[in-house]
């Protein structure tokens, strides 16, 4: 607990020094000028009310169409969501539909996200789930990282749409910004584990193909693909200025759907590479150690409670004076794995950076997204156990079902 | 060149005085409340001395919210305690423990409260700047 205290203590440090610095100093410009052809896959299942917003997002975007392809991999969906996007294939050739039937559909994104790989034909991969919307030059902002040979991903930043929605959408931007504006920010500056957050981010085809495209076998394809990019001796980038806008979950049970399902996929890809990260001869001392940190934060929640637990017991068995001072450090060891798992510190400068003046006010309630993580968390480990012993599959897809709502803040 | 000299003795002054200031707190807190509302306050003063001063804001401006900071979680704390010994008082040493049980969780809200409160008031400095 205390190593992720320091870690998110250290990121924050780190973005406000970089904040400080880039006050002083000019900003330098990426070579915008380097467009490869890319390919953008766009997953979907049953989103027929989203679809055409990100849709919409595309054909607005900047980058030369000539050098872009879209494919939108209807996966298996009941709804309208081919027709959908048929309606946008047809006046732009760019725009490529795969329907895949509901026996061949509907296993997860990691399965529609390799359908689609197969037919990308651009020299970088980008995804974007279909919720998001896009920023007119993304692709130039994130395409421009990939002139250093050793960048193999890039990540951009995820901002929420439906923020003013409610209460949930918001303490979930808040999360966000953490999680993106200051986490990965000072991850990428400290030179440490980029995090591809599973969309909003490209890969070289080439680097994809190598590594057999997406594991179909894990709930957390992008942490898995994270750490193979690195384990291959390749670095991911991550690109504050490239900022997509996504439609977050807008109560309390699609947000256990939602965490539940990373957090088991986290814990599977923590079993997997914990091992591989730390024999690596292509990271470094401290990517490893990042790496490991990253790789198990999802056990943290687990941990606090063990924590309270173990600390009630220690308090009725004559404690020793060293308990109170143990008692007293885990309000601030609880609040690092609040929600995206960023401390109130870390949220309070990630929103200050935005100027999101009026969002500082709801950072005390985060309290409730921790509280939230800890049932969520557990209730992972256990499945996740139980499956094992029990030789069960326990790889089902519960996909986030998308309103729409969304749609009424974008101003075309 | 002169303004400025002046400026920073001014700061320098001013901040060994909130520090002794702040010092003195943390050991009333210590002897007069408990050993985890002396300990919230290093740990609220570190983080707030080390992520809130760099940010945008007058000098005056921060120490005067460090020191309210300090303030307020002394009087919580030992509000809090008092309640807790009254009631333990009159309603039995069960009430005590839920207290001690229950102090990180208290002590947490004023902390992020008045980190919240803090950032409000340093971001207004920075919009008018």
């Amino acid at each position: 607990m205390t190593a992720y205290l320091i870690r998110h203590y250290v990121f924050t440090l780190t973005v406000l020094n970089r904040a400080h610095n880039r006050k002083k100093t000019a900003v330098t410009t990426k070579n915008e000028a380097y467009q490869p052809p890319v390919s953008i896959l766009i997953p979907a299942h049953n989103e027929e009310r989203v679809i055409g917003r990100i849709l919409q997002g595309m054909t607005k975007l900047t980058y030369p169409k000539d050098k872009m392809q879209v494919i939108v991999i209807d996966d298996g969906s009941t709804d309208n969501t081919g027709e959908t996007a048929e309606g946008y294939a047809k006046p732009h050739n760019y725009i490529k539909i795969i329907h895949r039937n509901q026996r061949e559909g509907g296993k997860g994104k990691a399965s529609a996200l390799n359908t689609g790989l197969k037919q990308a034909d651009g020299e970088i991969v980008f995804c974007f789930d279909a919720d998001y919307y896009p920023q007119r030059d993304i692709i130039e902002k994130l395409v421009a990282e990939f002139t250093d040979p050793k960048v193999g991903a890039v990540q951009g930043r995820v901002t929420v749409l439906n923020e003013p929605q409610n209460l949930v959408t918001r303490l979930v931007a808040l999360e966000r910004i953490g999680g993106y504006r200051v986490d990965q920010q000072a991850r990428d500056s400290l030179g440490l584990i980029t995090q591809f957050g599973g969309t909003v981010g490209g890969f070289r085809r080439g680097l994809l193909k190598s590594l057999d495209g997406w594991d179909e076998s894990t709930l957390a394809e992008d942490t898995d693909l994270t750490f193979r990019v690195y384990l291959a001796g390749y670095k991911i980038r991550y690109v504050n200025d490239a900022e997509c806008y996504e439609e977050a979950v807008e109560n309390w049970r699609d947000y256990w759907k939602q965490r539940y399902r990373w957090a088991k996929g986290h814990m599977q890809c923590a079993f997997k590479h914990s091992l591989k990260v730390l024999k690596s001869s292509n990271l470094r001392l401290r990517e490893k150690l990042d790496g490991l940190l990253l790789l198990n934060v999802y056990f943290m929640p687990i941990l606090v409670l063990l924590s309270w637990i173990v600390g009630v017991l220690l308090f009725f068995s004559h404690p020793p004076q060293w308990f109170s001072i143990f008692w007293a450090l885990i309000p601030i060891s609880l609040y690092s794995f609040v929600g995206n798992f960023a401390p109130f510190f870390e949220v309070g400068v990630g929103v200050y950076l935005d100027g999101r003046t009026r969002a500082y006010w709801l950072i005390p309630l985060l309290i409730f997204t921790f509280l939230y993580n800890i049932p969520i968390c557990t209730k992972a480990l256990a499945d996740l156990f139980i499956s094992k012993i029990l030789g069960k599959n326990c790889n089902h897809w519960d996909k986030t079902v998308h309103s729409g709502n969304g749609n009424s803040y974008i101003i075309n | 060149m002169l303004k400025e000299n002046m400026s920073r003795i001014r700061h320098s002054i001013l901040g060994f005085f909130a520090g002794v200031i702040v010092t003195y707190i943390i050991i009333l807190s210590f002897y007069c409340v408990n050993n985890e509302a002396a300990l919230m306050l290093m740990v609220f003063d570190f983080l707030f001395v080390s992520l809130v001063f760099p940010l945008d804001g007058t000098f005056v401006k921060k120490i005067s919210l460090l020191l309210i900071g300090n303030v307020i979680g002394l009087l919580w704390n030992t509000v809090f305690s008092s309640f807790a010994y009254v009631a333990a008082c009159y309603f039995g040493e069960f009430l005590n423990i839920l207290y001690i049980l229950l102090n990180p969780l208290l002590n947490l809200i004023w902390v992020v409260s008045f980190w919240s409160i803090s950032l409000s008031v340093l971001a207004s400095s920075k919009t008018a700047r």
